[in-house]
């Protein structure tokens, strides 16, 4: 399946990407220790992550941050380059979770001929709401017309 | 002997690590691993056969992966094992990564750590709680930058160690 492409000049500000949802499973966090190869107990011992301070053990930065990835790069296409991703763990996710992310067009703009377009992105869960709020840049290609 | 938060970020902040290089290159299966534990299943990230060559999704984690972290037995790799903290614990409180160029497979990573910030500031479970702010500088076998990951990572004692440290003063 080839992704979509869009392009800067159909994007407008408020725009919405699709969201994705990802179910915390028993599965998905030996999916978690499998594709992050992330050994700190915390993100798989519940011993460890209580005696550590935490309700529970919770999903690592990782995890998180490759969902956001696939958030942005299922919607901006082969065609855009992630140029930014920040975002802040302020709060958790958790086994019985589900983690829904989202992302919204804020802003766009072109500088020194590169298609700007600037997001916010976030990924909740039913427990905490917005646990790890982010912002994206990404460069798309302008539309065949527009290209100078 | 007390903890002097002074004492560390004069020695610390701007302190730079020699380069390291990934023991082995960016490849598909650890790239497809990473992909499916997100159900991310685009063609550009696990398809060997995609036109053009596949990808490394622009995942900082992933790039640090393949820079530092790869190498068997699995041990979990604390950014800064160096700063002297009171606790062990460790929770990523942020992460910002900047992009330059992308990542394909094949290309081998290397990484340059960075010690940004450190600084002090108790949290609910621990009142001696040390933030540090590392950037990992990380380039391809061209000696290209592909990205900048700066994360923000707050060390801390357990609720047993903080009692009993308050215990023994």
């Amino acid at each position: 399946m080839m992704q979509e492409q869009v392009n800067w000049d159909e994007v407008d500000i408020g725009d919405e990407l699709p969201e994705i949802s990802l179910d915390i499973t028993t599965r998905r966090l030996f999916l978690q220790a499998s594709g992050a190869q992330d050994w700190y107990p915390a993100h798989f011992d519940p011993a460890f992550a209580r005696k550590a301070g935490h309700e529970d053990i919770f999903m690592n930065t990782g995890f998180v941050q490759a969902a956001l990835v696939r958030l942005i790069t299922d919607w901006m296409g082969d065609g855009g380059f992630l140029k930014r991703l920040a975002f802040e763990m302020r709060r958790q996710h958790r086994p019985g979770d589900t983690m829904v992310c989202h992302g919204k067009v804020t802003a766009k703009k072109e500088t020194d001929g590169a298609a700007l377009v600037f997001l916010d992105v976030w990924a909740e869960n039913q427990r905490e709401g917005i646990a790890t709020p982010g912002e994206a840049t990404v460069i798309l290609p302008r539309a065949p017309a527009s290209e100078g | 002997m007390a903890y002097d938060i002074e004492e560390v970020r004069r020695k610390y902040i701007g302190f730079e690590t020699a380069k390291t290089h990934g023991r082995y290159p960016v490849e598909h299966d650890p790239i497809r691993r990473h992909c499916h534990m997100v159900d991310d299943n685009n063609p550009l990230f696990i398809d060997p056969d995609h036109e053009g060559g596949a990808l490394c999704p622009p995942s900082g984690w992933l790039a640090h992966y393949f820079a530092s972290l790869g190498p068997w037995p699995a041990v979990f790799e604390p950014l800064f094992p160096i700063v002297p903290t009171p606790g062990k614990r460790i929770v990523n409180m942020s992460q910002e990564v900047e992009w330059s160029a992308h990542i394909k497979v094949g290309d081998h990573l290397s990484v340059v750590r960075r010690i940004a910030d450190v600084f002090q500031k108790g949290i609910t479970i621990d009142p001696e709680a040390v933030w540090i702010v590392a950037e990992a500088i990380i380039t391809n076998q061209r000696d290209e930058e592909v990205c900048v990951v700066r994360n923000t990572l707050l060390t801390h004692r357990t609720p047993e160690e903080v009692a009993a440290a308050n215990a023994n003063a």
